[in-house]
């Protein structure tokens, strides 16, 4: 054996003796075991040995040195992901943008890089203790992909597990990609739409141009001018693929447009009337984040005033986009987007399973999907030997109403939920 | 360009035939089209002093009169545009020239008449498409003030006016939950404030109607307290039934709002814009609440609508017996107005109602189906001479005139067509 493996399983077991609640070893034995990858298995021992899944069978024997679980009447499924969250930055929603002390000169043209913070990571902002970390993982998540969200160029994602004493033992992928938002910039560049679509334009053409002259002067500083250093590109080169959103029909085929032209590896995220868009979509073979925060209607509108056919169908239809791009072999991963608990998301998940999607699609959509989309399936995602084990233990079908996570195992460490008092409902209904 | 040579001799030669500014004379040989009746062919009108006093077909012209020749034109009453700006407002985008709207929300003691601009550079191009009186509308928020009847030709206000006091203009306050493209703050309003906000107003508007019925009964007992207040003089003739409330109301729901408004304080009522009017048709119709339509020629209301609906609309309220005239609440457009009455009689409307929708019924909304509105004996000679029906756009406009007075066609867009026209 090399010695860096070694190390590398060394600083395992250190890291795992911080959760000092039981042995690094589990068997849940006799379980239904959707693993996702293949068809669900039933009377199954999934080993959970180092963070890692050591086995996975009906034959399997549970190890000597093993914490056994029970698992008669109950499911382990992979660990959810949540595809696009703010989780671990500060609760489940975006953060207000703080106003600046002093308002920067109105910008004039794409030169002043406006709205451009591509060089954030959210690797570097998210907070462990943050409570929507916990929340999250309660309620059967295990895993999250974070991104900043403030900005046309927002800045780079994280892949990180729900659980662990500090980032660095949590991140999975500290370089998910570019999160892009359309929002123009109010009375400075760019102020409409066009605008903002040309800056992004300009902005790709630019970051080519300063890796060709980097790559150069890399080569042979001595007598040649020096490319000035821009952090903005740099954040863009950084990041592996680039997130753009996409609601409507005509936006999904505006973006796929925009990536072409812009030669990048684009996911959609929105998607909520993507079922218009099969055709485009199938052919680019293009992934969609499709939000589980379906159009409601407003709660606070006049009651007299007629919704237009357009809003109604889109409400309507939405939750029929997940079947439909499943029947179209698209890939496709859910995202909770600002929905205030995990037992909400699952709800909404189960709207889309009530508009035609497979459960099996939609347990999916929660794990493999997401994990294959921001390329991260060979460790996460699936109930298989070698990833990491990230469980999650229910009581039933997961999108049952009264199904209850009974526990949760986050790189291998095995967490119960805090049983649900009502008055955390009350105050749940209180915030809404 | 033939056509168009052809018009400019006509005007050349009906400018030296119609010359002088004597509102006395016999129009012979033309096709009347009274409106009130049946048209006349080969007709013939005798007009003294800007009166009319003989139409029919054996007239004899009188020997002091100066005979003008019609033959092979049509005389039509001139046109009323019942809703514009004109005079109120030169050009829209600068403020100095604007003088339609006064700050508040009870404003009854306004009169269009007094700021009407005599020398606006609308009222030549709107009377040569033979508009010959329109509507000054103030408008607001709330009680905006008094509309005034104006003909298009004088040198004053004084000789404009033709009613000071047309009708009393209130904007309906409506539950507004989407906020205009320009205000500030977020663009939806949760209902429940913006209803918060209308019951504020109504309640504002039916206090001020009480405090004004107070006013009428201290001001005719003659109480030695009583102090004159030009908001409550103002209110006074719309109390007592002598002056209509125009109220501008555009969704059903407050044209319901209006109609209870109305009932409650026992006015007189005409509705204006009401582009929903036709979900409220019978309920006008029972009331005899008449309508001042706005632009035939734009689009839906709701998305949903079906494309047609404001094309539709007049031939609805005609079918169900409602009486409407055409407003074009405008200043540049007024001139358009006998083409929004045009768009409405290719989607159902007969064509003679759409002539009256401009013509006697606005008159007779106006309260001044005495003096204008038709070609009929004791009528002030508002008379437009065209080549053809004035409801088509090819239609040529000869001749114009207000109180039988023969008015200057020229105007900015002529004199414009001529200079570009000789430009090398």
């Amino acid at each position: 054996m090399k010695p860096g493996l070694n190390l590398i399983s060394l600083i395992h077991c250190c890291s795992s003796a911080l959760f000092a609640e039981g042995p690094a070893v589990y068997a849940i034995h006799d379980a239904r075991v959707v693993r996702v990858s293949g068809p669900p298995i039933e009377h199954c021992t999934v080993v959970v040995r180092n963070g890692l899944i050591e086995a996975v069978g009906e034959n399997v024997v549970p190890p000597a040195d093993a914490w056994i679980i029970r698992g008669s009447g109950l499911t382990v499924y992979p660990g959810l992901i949540d595809a696009l969250s703010t989780i671990g930055i500060s609760g489940p929603r975006p953060p207000p943008a703080t106003p600046a002390l002093s308002p920067p000169p109105p910008a004039a043209g794409p030169e002043d890089r406006p709205s451009n913070t591509s060089f954030l990571r959210a690797a570097d902002q998210i907070v462990a203790a943050d409570p929507s970390v916990e929340a999250a993982r309660d309620g059967g998540f295990t895993t999250a992909v974070t991104f900043p969200t403030a900005n046309i160029f927002a800045g780079q994602g994280v892949v990180f597990d729900l659980a662990g004493m500090r980032i660095g033992q949590m991140v999975i992928d500290p370089s998910a990609g570019q999160y892009i938002t359309l929002r123009n910039n109010g009375s400075s560049f760019p102020g409409s739409l066009m605008g903002v679509i040309a800056y992004i334009r300009q902005i790709y053409l630019d970051a080519d141009r300063y890796k060709v002259a980097k790559a150069i002067y890399d080569k042979h500083p001595k007598g040649l001018e020096r490319p000035a250093y821009d952090r903005t590109l740099e954040g863009v080169i950084e990041s592996p693929r680039v997130l753009l959103p996409a609601h409507r029909a005509v936006e999904i085929d505006r973006m796929l447009q925009l990536a072409r032209e812009l030669k990048i590896r684009p996911i959609l995220y929105g998607g909520e009337e993507a079922w218009r868009s099969v055709d485009s979509l199938k052919r680019s073979g293009v992934p969609v984040l499709v939000t589980l925060k379906w159009p409601e209607k407003a709660k606070d509108g006049d009651p007299a005033v007629d919704e237009p056919l357009r809003v109604l169908e889109m409400r309507e239809k939405a939750p029929s986009t997940p079947g439909v791009l499943a029947k179209n072999g698209i890939l496709f991963a859910f995202y909770s987007d600002g929905i205030a608990t995990s037992k909400e998301v699952l709800k909404a998940a189960k709207k889309a399973v009530d508009a035609g999607l497979s459960t099996s699609d939609a347990v999916r959509a929660l794990t493999l999907s997401p994990a294959e989309i921001y390329g991260v399936s060979d460790r996460l995602g699936s109930i298989d030997n070698g990833k990491i084990a990230n469980l999650v233990v229910t009581d039933g079908d997961l999108f049952a109403d009264k199904t209850k996570v009974k526990y949760v195992f986050v790189d291998g460490n095995k967490f119960e939920p805090a049983p649900e008092s009502p008055d955390a409902k009350k105050d749940l209904e209180k915030t809404q | 360009m033939i056509r168009f040579c052809r018009l400019i001799l006509l005007v050349a030669f009906a400018g030296c035939l119609w010359a002088g500014s004597d509102d006395t004379f016999f129009l012979r040989g033309a096709t009347v089209h009274p409106i009130s009746g049946p048209e006349i062919p080969n007709g013939s009108i005798l007009v003294r002093d800007g009166k009319i006093i003989g139409v029919g077909v054996s007239l004899t012209p009188p020997k002091d009169v100066r005979i003008v020749e019609g033959k092979g034109l049509q005389v039509y009453p001139g046109l009323i545009d019942s809703a514009t700006e004109i005079g109120l407002s030169e050009i829209g985008a600068v403020r100095e020239t604007s003088d339609v709207s006064e700050l508040g929300r009870l404003n009854p003691q306004l009169r269009a008449s007094i700021a009407v601009n005599p020398s606006s550079e609308h009222i030549p191009v709107t009377r040569a498409n033979g508009i010959t009186a329109v509507i000054s509308l103030p408008d607001g928020e709330g009680l905006s003030g008094q509309a005034s009847l104006m003909h298009l030709d004088g040198w004053t206000t004084d000789e404009m006016e033709v009613s000071r006091t047309a009708a009393m203009h209130l904007r309906m306050p409506v539950i507004q939950t989407i906020r205009s493209r320009f205000g500030e703050g977020p663009p939806r309003i949760p209902y429940a404030e913006a209803r918060k906000t209308y019951q504020k107003q109504m309640q504002e508007l039916n206090e001020f109607f009480e405090s004004a019925r107070r006013y009428q009964k201290a001001r005719s007992a003659a109480a030695p307290e009583f102090k004159p207040d030009l908001k409550f003089e103002a209110m006074i003739p719309v109390l007592e039934g002598k002056v209509p409330l125009l109220i501008t109301a555009v969704r059903e729901r407050a044209i319901r709002d209006a109609l209870e408004f109305a009932d409650k304080q026992k006015i007189k009522m005409i509705l204006a814009r009401g582009d929903e009017a036709w979900k409220v048709a019978g309920e006008l119709k029972t009331r005899n609440v008449p309508v001042i339509l706005g632009e035939t020629l734009s689009l839906p209301l709701d998305e949903d609508d079906p494309y047609d609906k404001p094309f539709t609309t007049p031939a609805e309220l005609y079918k169900a017996g409602v009486k409407f005239a055409f407003g074009t609440y405008n200043v540049s457009a007024s001139r358009n107005l006998p083409y929004q009455a045009a768009a409405a009689v290719a989607f159902g409307l007969p064509h003679d109602e759409a002539l009256r929708a401009i013509t006697v019924n606005a008159a007779q909304i106006w309260g001044v189906a005495d003096k204008m509105g038709s070609i009929e004996e004791g009528k002030w000679a508002d008379l437009m001479i065209t080549d053809g029906d004035p409801l088509q756009t090819q239609t040529q406009v000869m001749q114009v005139f207000i109180k039988g007075k023969t008015v200057d066609m020229d105007n900015k867009h002529h004199r414009l067509y001529e200079k570009y026209l000789a430009r090398p």
